[in-house]
């Protein structure tokens, strides 16, 4: 018995306690992103917000959560009902298990996976399942058109999202996270590689969905795309899984370009506040970023959307990939490994 | 180790039946679907062999980009059924008879079964994923010194790949108006706005 | 896990110069448009012509690069010129060709440039892995150039058929890798020879893996029973395509198919020699009847090829030095005779446009004395009619398959060809003999006229000094079973 709880059940607990300890804060953040949205997207228009529920209006995303529980899941006639059921869970999903391999501090991770950065690349490059499977299975041609859309939109920005990684990587010489975040101690990636920088961060908001290539939904000619048909609570998986995405490009953003944990200085002021913190405020201040583009920009048309990936990022980031290998090898900064 | 095997066999079975469901459901677009099923528990098997970069690599190239276009073209196919199925009767003997010769091979060569020598050495020399060199620095490190010249050899063979998609496929069409950022950003208010005094009550 | 050294870039410079070339061509006619088509397709043949030197200068020692995955040897040395002549030649064909047509556009050259880097990859594979990648290379050239002419239905579905069932058959040819690597260990041809060679009986999984090897080489070949897609895709293909794929990527495909068998598979002659002997005598038969009932010109050089392929094919299947020399004679003439033919089928235009029919040939004695006769001396000489080159190649085959105690083969094989015989003198009998109808165009062009003379009088001169062709086909034969 004794034998059975060592060996596997308490490993077991201790997993799970983990995974909690990761997935209940997200959950939260998530409501309360959305909260933060309307706030600051209030705030930009001279309006106030939503402030009738609690105290500045703080309980708002609980009662719109238990609002979204309560109501009917209506699944439409014409509709695969499996496929129609698997997708909001599929994306929702995907959004939640990639952040086993975040690090939220030096070794505070999930699992510290030696290709964490392929993790993540290919966790998101499934996000777009989810999407094509609702558009497809809702037998409806908003949404079938608005995932179309989305799956077009993500597939074409992954690509230069690739190249940007691949010149984090060359840099740091690791697909670990820990590793990738270690070699910024010096200074972040995100001021060598600032072009890199931008384009990442412009793909992130294609790849999310988010203004302004928020295409797939856009209200005005595809009602809502590909979640039009969605009620209740697979619309709230939807809901939970995109914002919780966008959580997640702001994390890979901080690891990947500023620094992670890691403090603006490694002197004393900075590192009296403790890694996690740290991470927490640079997403925050991403994510703000995020908020602030929806709020600024119109929405792109199609053919400029896809121009801007394939025309100008997929070559520039190809480019500077090019570049960065260049100087890497010409100034003797490549990093090497043992063995 | 119980906890490998079961894995192990979770992911063999996951396997197999989706593979079988590829190639049994009748709508296509579930087919697609099992395919991805199929490529996902390829990749836990890699990871359970410790091949972790392939098994990344498996999904990220077949899954998120390969497989996403496939997707795309069954959805939009508009294939009737019953046709298809009627073919089927018609090349079902001689198909059959095909898969029971592979199958009768199969079993002949599993029979038969003897390990190279080479083999167990082959395996033992997999890097392991803790100690030592990473499986993506073992994959580079033969990738491009001794496998060199398959490896630009299959360079081209992607860009032959593009060169001819392209070929096939691209026209360019006569009369289309472009948008061109740059006239657009060059364009300052002279040559965009006219100031006028309109008289009030008169219009323009 | 040494990086590669210059000796290994020295080796593979033909290769290099290549692909090269073939980038920095295709950055310049992106650059200029397909107006520069015609200029780029004559840097292409001037490139091969530079390659074929390149190969030449390299020699015929054998050497070794990457770490034994490339080889290069008299063999190849044979092979690589010979591919490159042919695919000069239906290049230079296609020029006038594809200006006339209207579908000159820059990327033809290059993929035919890519095709032949393909097939040069191909002869001097030393490695399983390397044999595919190549393969590959070339039979993605091949289906895009076969769905060239993209407006034309037949054409497209050349190119489809050509892609489905190429891509069945690379399949089954990596199928058969992947069990010759599980059950040897190695995908080098040297060292499976020592493999094989050491373990007495083989395998089963190893002979079955070497079934569907052959079986994907014998797709490439068009040897029957694969050989479905050829009537359809030379027929449907554009005319130079079709001669390009009639010549080049078969001598290709049988470099590698002697490269495997003899070179790799040495010590499984009696396992693989059936094969080759039922996939020899099934296509000789099939080249032969199947053919008879063609009004289609280009379907008939379709069945004519397989016919070929079989009559190649038997010196495989002797598979000592002789029936090599006699496969590498027979494959440098029939490349010859083969663009000779489709150069006369390029002359075939009326009031602009191509015709095909065999009954359009009519009279063309009287019409264009110089394209009939030449016309006549490739047929006569594909029948094996003596003292024409075409029957120096059948000769050599078939005294192989003598010494090599196959008598049943070489006896087909003479049967065969008598029949084959009466389809092509009966190309000859409509040119000759019957009344023309309708006049073909002239003149045919300078280019086709130049290929015209040079491949006649080969075919007609050739028994006048066979000695060089024969010396250098003994060295790389024997280059090939040595070692």
């Amino acid at each position: 018995m004794a034998e059975l709880w060592h060996g596997y059940l308490g490993p077991g607990a201790w997993i799970v306690f983990k995974i909690l300890l990761i997935v209940v804060p997200l959950l939260l953040g998530v409501a309360y992103l959305t909260l933060a949205e309307r706030k600051v997207l209030a705030a930009m228009q001279l309006r106030k917000g939503p402030n009738v529920v609690g105290p500045f209006g703080l309980l708002q995303p609980l009662a719109d959560g238990l609002k979204l529980l309560l109501k009917e899941t209506i699944i439409p006639s014409g509709a695969n009902p499996v496929v129609f059921l698997a997708a909001p869970m599929v994306t929702f999903i995907l959004a939640i298990v990639a952040w086993a391999v975040i690090p939220f501090d030096y070794g505070l991770v999930v699992a510290n996976i030696n290709v964490g950065v392929l993790y993540l690349f290919a966790i998101s490059s499934l996000g777009v399942y989810g999407i094509i499977m609702a558009g497809w299975a809702s037998n409806s041609k908003y949404a079938f058109l608005g995932a179309l859309r989305s799956a077009a939109q993500m597939v074409s920005y992954e690509v230069s999202i690739g190249f940007v990684i691949i010149s984090v990587l060359m840099c740091v010489g690791s697909l670990n996270l820990g590793d990738i975040v270690l070699a910024q101690r010096g200074l972040w990636f995100a001021i060598p590689l600032f072009p890199m920088f931008v384009v990442f961060f412009i793909s992130a908001l294609a790849e999310t969905n988010r203004a302004p290539f928020d295409l797939p939904e856009a209200e005005a000619e595809l009602v809502a795309g590909y979640n039009v048909e969605y009620s209740g609570m697979t619309f709230a998986l939807f809901f939970l899984g995109e914002y919780a995405n966008m959580i997640l490009m702001s994390a890979m953003t901080s690891i990947l370009f500023l620094g992670g944990w890691l403090p603006p200085l490694l002197i004393a002021p900075f590192t009296w506040l403790p890694g996690p913190v740290w991470f927490a405020l640079k997403i925050a201040l991403c994510l703000f970023v995020f908020l602030w583009v929806r709020a600024t920009f119109p929405r792109y048309r199609y053919d400029q959307l896809m121009r801007l990936g394939w025309k100008v990022f997929l070559p520039f980031s190809l480019f500077w990939l090019v570049v960065t290998a260049g100087v890497l090898v010409a100034f003797g900064w490549a990093p090497r490994l043992a063995g | 180790m119980i906890v490998y095997a079961a894995a192990f066999y979770v992911f063999a079975a996951m396997a197999i039946a989706s593979g079988a469901m590829v190639i049994a459901s009748r709508n296509p677009v579930h087919s697609v679907l099992f395919l991805i099923l199929a490529f996902f528990n390829a990749a836990g098997l890699f990871v359970l062999m410790g091949a972790e970069f392939l098994a990344m690599i498996l999904v990220i190239v077949y899954v998120g980009a390969v497989a996403v276009l496939f997707l795309f073209v069954v959805m939009m196919l508009d294939i009737n059924f019953a046709e298809l199925r009627q073919g089927f009767l018609q090349y079902l003997p001689i198909g059959g008879l095909v898969g029971l010769i592979l199958l009768v091979e199969l079993l002949f060569v599993a029979g038969t079964w003897v390990f190279a020598p080479e083999a167990g050495q082959i395996v033992s020399d997999r890097p392991s994923g803790s100690g030592g060199t990473t499986n993506a620095h073992a994959i580079g490190l033969v990738l491009y010194t001794k496998y060199a010249y398959p490896f630009q050899l299959a360079g081209l063979v992607l860009l032959v790949a593009m060169i001819g998609a392209i070929v096939l496929t691209f026209r360019s069409r006569d009369g289309v108006r472009r948008q061109r950022v740059a006239d657009q950003l060059a364009r300052g208010p002279e040559s965009a706005v006219e100031l006028r005094k309109v008289k009030s009550g008169e219009g323009v | 896990m040494t990086a590669f050294s210059m000796t290994d870039l020295a080796t593979v410079a033909p290769e290099i110069f290549l692909a090269v070339l073939g980038l920095a061509l295709l950055m310049a006619g992106v650059f200029r448009g397909d107006r520069a088509s015609g200029w780029i397709s004559w840097a292409v043949v001037a490139g091969f012509a530079a390659a074929a030197g390149l190969v030449w200068q390299g020699g015929g020692a054998r050497a070794l690069a990457f770490d034994g995955l490339y080889v290069s040897d008299a063999f190849s040395l044979f092979m690589k010129q010979l591919t490159l002549l042919g695919s000069g030649l239906a290049l230079v064909l296609s020029i006038r060709f594809n200006d006339r047509e209207g579908i000159a556009r820059i990327e033809y050259p290059v993929l035919f440039l890519f095709a032949t880097l393909g097939m040069m990859t191909m002869i001097s594979a030393n490695d399983l892995l390397v044999l595919y990648v190549g393969l590959e290379l070339q039979s993605l050239c091949l289906y895009v150039v076969a769905a060239y002419r993209r407006d034309s239905v037949r054409s497209t579905e050349a190119g489809l058929k050509y892609f489905v069932l190429g891509a069945l058959s690379s399949g089954m040819l990596l199928y058969g890798v992947s069990l010759i690597y599980g059950y040897t260990g190695t995908t080098r041809f040297d060292v499976l020879v020592e493999q094989v060679a050491g373990h007495g009986a083989p395998a089963l999984g190893l002979v079955v893996g070497l079934v569907f090897l052959i079986s994907g080489l014998a797709f490439k070949v068009s040897a029957v029973p694969f050989h479905m897609w050829t009537p359809d895709v030379y027929e449907g293909a554009p005319t130079p395509v079709t001669a390009f794929f009639a010549a080049a990527p078969k001598v290709a495909a049988l470099a590698l198919f002697a490269r495997v068998l003899v070179g790799a598979f040495g010590p499984l002659v009696e396992q693989w020699s059936q094969i080759i002997v039922f996939l020899s005598i099934a296509s000789m038969a099939l080249g032969a009847f199947a053919a008879v009932g063609q009004t289609n010109i280009k379907r008939l050089m379709a069945y004519s090829s397989i016919g070929h392929m079989g009559y190649v094919l038997i010196g495989l299947a002797a598979g000592n030095v002789s029936g090599l020399r006699g496969l590498l004679i027979y494959t440098a003439i029939y490349v010859v005779m083969g663009i000779g033919t489709f150069a006369c089928i390029l002359c075939m235009r009326r009031q602009g446009r191509t015709v095909e029919a065999i009954a359009d040939l009519a009279g063309l004695a009287r019409t264009h004395p110089m394209v009939a006769f030449a016309l006549a001396i490739f047929m006569f000489s594909m029948s094996g009619i003596p003292p024409l080159a075409g029957f120096f190649g059948k000769f050599y085959v078939f005294m192989s398959a003598i010494e090599a105690g196959l008598y049943v083969l070489a006896v087909l094989g003479v049967l065969s060809s008598v029949v084959a015989a009466f389809y092509y003198l009966r190309i000859v009998k409509v040119m000759y003999f019957d009344e023309p109808d309708a006049v073909l165009d002239r003149p045919i062009g300078g280019t086709l006229a130049v290929v015209l003379a040079g491949t006649s009088t080969f075919t007609l001169l050739f028994f006048l000094a066979p000695g060089p062709l024969l010396a250098r086909a003994q060295a790389a034969a024997a280059a090939l079973i040595g070692g």
